[in-house]
């Protein structure tokens, strides 16, 4: 598909301008399916999800389905759920074991490894021959995984993945990299649909922790333990029930290549004043480890949102990972996943179930108001005038900086909006670019103007 | 089947709606007040599951919606009542509809009482946001001297969908 639409003019992440019809817009949604989902990586699932060979998990890269599936030999495989006869669907479950995956519509079945493997009368319908070589489900061109954590990109000139992810891997690594064990997901997918745009959602887990102040505000208030208080919360020493915007040293945003991210740092290991007794006390019975292995920034960093451009959010602590599946332009499906350590005890992991559930499930004290905003501003955008209407997007802008104590990345202080500016430069750059060295380039430019003192 | 008594089904109706009632009308509070001190309150998520897996009883693993004891529901409407609540604000107006209420009594309890219902509650918001939630509820249920002389002491929801199609769940069941 080649365009009329002029980005730079839509995504003047410079000054510090986006125009809300990026929201919007069918024709940029049609383009984003093509050129954002169809050349980055994507998250698909967590390696803990499919242990045993047949086992399958289904989701969806941009709005195509795709079918995860374990090998015979143990390696992982993912398909585009799609017949190749006419296009029905030919797995249904959200996950299971299966040897074949049959197509209801005609019967066409195809084995665990994507070959199409019986076609039903294949010899009275096909007096030709059939090669049934040609017609195996379609692979996805390429799946690697990160520390358990599965992704797919259809793009064969798309960096690889370790590249891709960039310095975003670091502040990932403080999850995924806690504890020798590695992670693992706890319990079933929570999924539910917000009538908005993708990248309000994604946005704002790259960039926004300025929201959490106002939009929070009942949570924090009711979910905070007081020092006095003397049910399940267990303030460690130095723990304070005060949010933690208002008693951290400092804190940093960080945003580059699309992704972004935003942390505080605080004196103890103790993660958000909302989560259960057993996940704080948990926290602090394995810093040491934690230490060891990730440093003391790291290990300290309970508290903290990120996204993983383009779809791809988790919050440290809280034990909350999602994928923002489009589904128009106006619509996102949420899919939470709790995410936590393996070698955690069961009491443990339990809790922290219970913990994300209520922070950040559907029914969460702090995800409801998220959603409500992103609704409205969906409502809104439906005007002509307030969809042309440029938003101010100039938090920090030109106190950009690269630090020298090892955080990397370009960052600022974490009220800024550098995540958000580079995200939809990026963004901006993939919609524009013919092929990935085209935004690769793109992008370095921006950071050189970015970094520009 | 087990069946209770014509006037106690009557009676135990006229409880279920009655705290129905209480939710509708935002009297939040009161509805705390007959959730007994030892509630465990639970909604949880759907999944598709292949015939197959089923059948050797296997299924995709669900996760909680709801996962409360009574002082997290006694959060739940504190946050309500901070008037920063912005998923409910302005709130929603909801109407609780019950029925094909089933009763059974628990075996070696005189005063508790296992409740099997259909529900679907209708959610409106704002000008014209519209949603519906049904399913299956079991309740637990406690014959006090409290002011509706019933408690519930357990509330298992079912949500018949496996992708809500709400944007967030701000309301109680
Ligand atoms: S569509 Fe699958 S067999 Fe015909
Ligand atoms: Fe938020």
């Amino acid at each position: 598909m080649s365009t009329t639409i002029d980005f730079n003019a839509l995504v003047d992440a410079k000054n510090g301008r986006v125009t809300p019809v990026i929201y919007t817009d069918p024709a940029i949604y049609e383009l984003e399916l093509e050129r954002v989902f169809g050349r980055c990586w994507l998250f698909l699932c967590h390696e803990s999800q499919i242990p045993k060979a047949g086992d399958f998990f289904n989701t969806f890269m941009g709005e195509d389905p795709v079918v995860i599936v374990r090998q015979k030999d143990g390696t992982i495989k993912a398909f585009l759920n799609q017949c190749r006869h006419r296009s029905m669907r030919v797995s249904y479950a959200d996950s299971g074991n299966t040897r074949a995956f049959t197509c209801p519509y005609h019967g066409w079945s195809y084995g665990t490894d994507g070959a199409l493997i019986e076609v039903p009368l294949e010899t009275r319908a096909y007096p030709h021959g059939l090669c049934k070589e040609k017609w195996g489900l379609q692979e996805v061109t390429r799946v690697a995984s990160y520390k358990g954590l599965i992704f797919g990109n259809w793009d064969e000139g798309a960096p690889d993945l370790a590249t891709y992810m960039g310095d975003m891997a670091w502040y990932l690594d403080g999850v995924l990299d806690r504890r020798e064990g590695g992670t693992e997901i706890i319990g079933g997918v929570q999924k539910w649909e917000i009538e908005c745009n993708w990248k309000f959602a994604a946005e704002q887990f790259a960039s926004d922790q300025y929201h959490a102040l106002f939009s929070h505000a009942s949570a924090v208030q009711v979910l905070g333990a007081k020092p006095d208080d003397d049910a399940d919360k267990k303030l460690g020493a130095g723990q304070t029930a005060r949010p933690v915007w208002e008693t951290a040293k400092d804190a940093i945003q960080y945003g580059e290549d699309g992704h972004g991210s935003g942390f505080f740092f605080t004196e103890q290991p103790d993660a958000n004043v909302w989560v259960d007794g057993e996940v704080s006390q948990y926290f602090r019975d394995t810093y040491q480890e934690a230490e060891d292995r990730l440093g003391e920034v790291r290990a300290l960093r309970l508290a903290g949102h990120n996204t993983l451009f383009p779809t791809m959010s988790w919050l440290n602590g809280t034990a909350t990972l999602r994928v923002w599946h489009p589904k128009g332009a106006n619509k996102v499906e949420v899919w939470a996943f709790c995410i936590a350590d393996k070698d955690a005890p069961q009491d443990v992991k339990d809790a922290f179930e219970r913990s994300a559930t209520r922070a950040f499930g559907p029914a969460g004290f702090l995800e409801q108001d998220d959603s409500e905003n992103w609704v409205e501003i969906q409502k809104i955008l439906r005007g002509h005038r307030a969809r042309n209407t440029p938003l101010c997007m100039e938090m920090g802008i030109g106190n950009e900086k690269r630090r020298e104590d090892g955080i990397p990345g370009i960052t600022n202080y974490i009220f800024s909006e550098t995540a958000a500016r580079g995200l939809y430069r990026r963004w901006a750059d993939l919609l524009m670019s013919d092929n990935w060295d085209e935004v690769i380039e793109r992008t370095e430019a921006f950071k050189a103007e970015v970094l520009q003192p | 089947m087990n069946t209770v008594s014509l006037a106690l089904h009557h009676e135990i109706s006229q409880f279920l709606y009655h705290e129905m009632t209480l939710l509708d009308d935002w009297l939040f509070r009161d509805w705390l007040d007959v959730m007994a001190s030892d509630i465990h309150y639970t909604m949880r998520t759907c999944v598709n599951a292949q015939t197959r897996d089923r059948r050797r009883s296997v299924q995709p693993p669900t996760t909680w919606i709801f996962n409360e004891d009574k002082h997290q529901l006694e959060r739940r409407i504190a946050r309500l009542e901070t008037g920063m609540a912005w998923a409910e604000e302005p709130p929603s107006r909801t109407r609780h509809l019950l029925t094909n209420i089933q009763v059974t009594p628990v075996e070696g309890s005189e005063d508790e009482f296992d409740i099997r219902l259909n529900y679907l509650l209708y959610r409106s918001q704002k000008e014209r946001d519209e949603t519906y939630y049904a399913g299956m509820r079991q309740d637990r249920i406690r014959r006090t001297d409290s002011a509706l002389g019933w408690q519930v002491c357990r509330r298992d929801i079912v949500l018949d969908q496996v992708v809500l199609t709400s944007h967030n769940i701000s309301v109680l069941f």
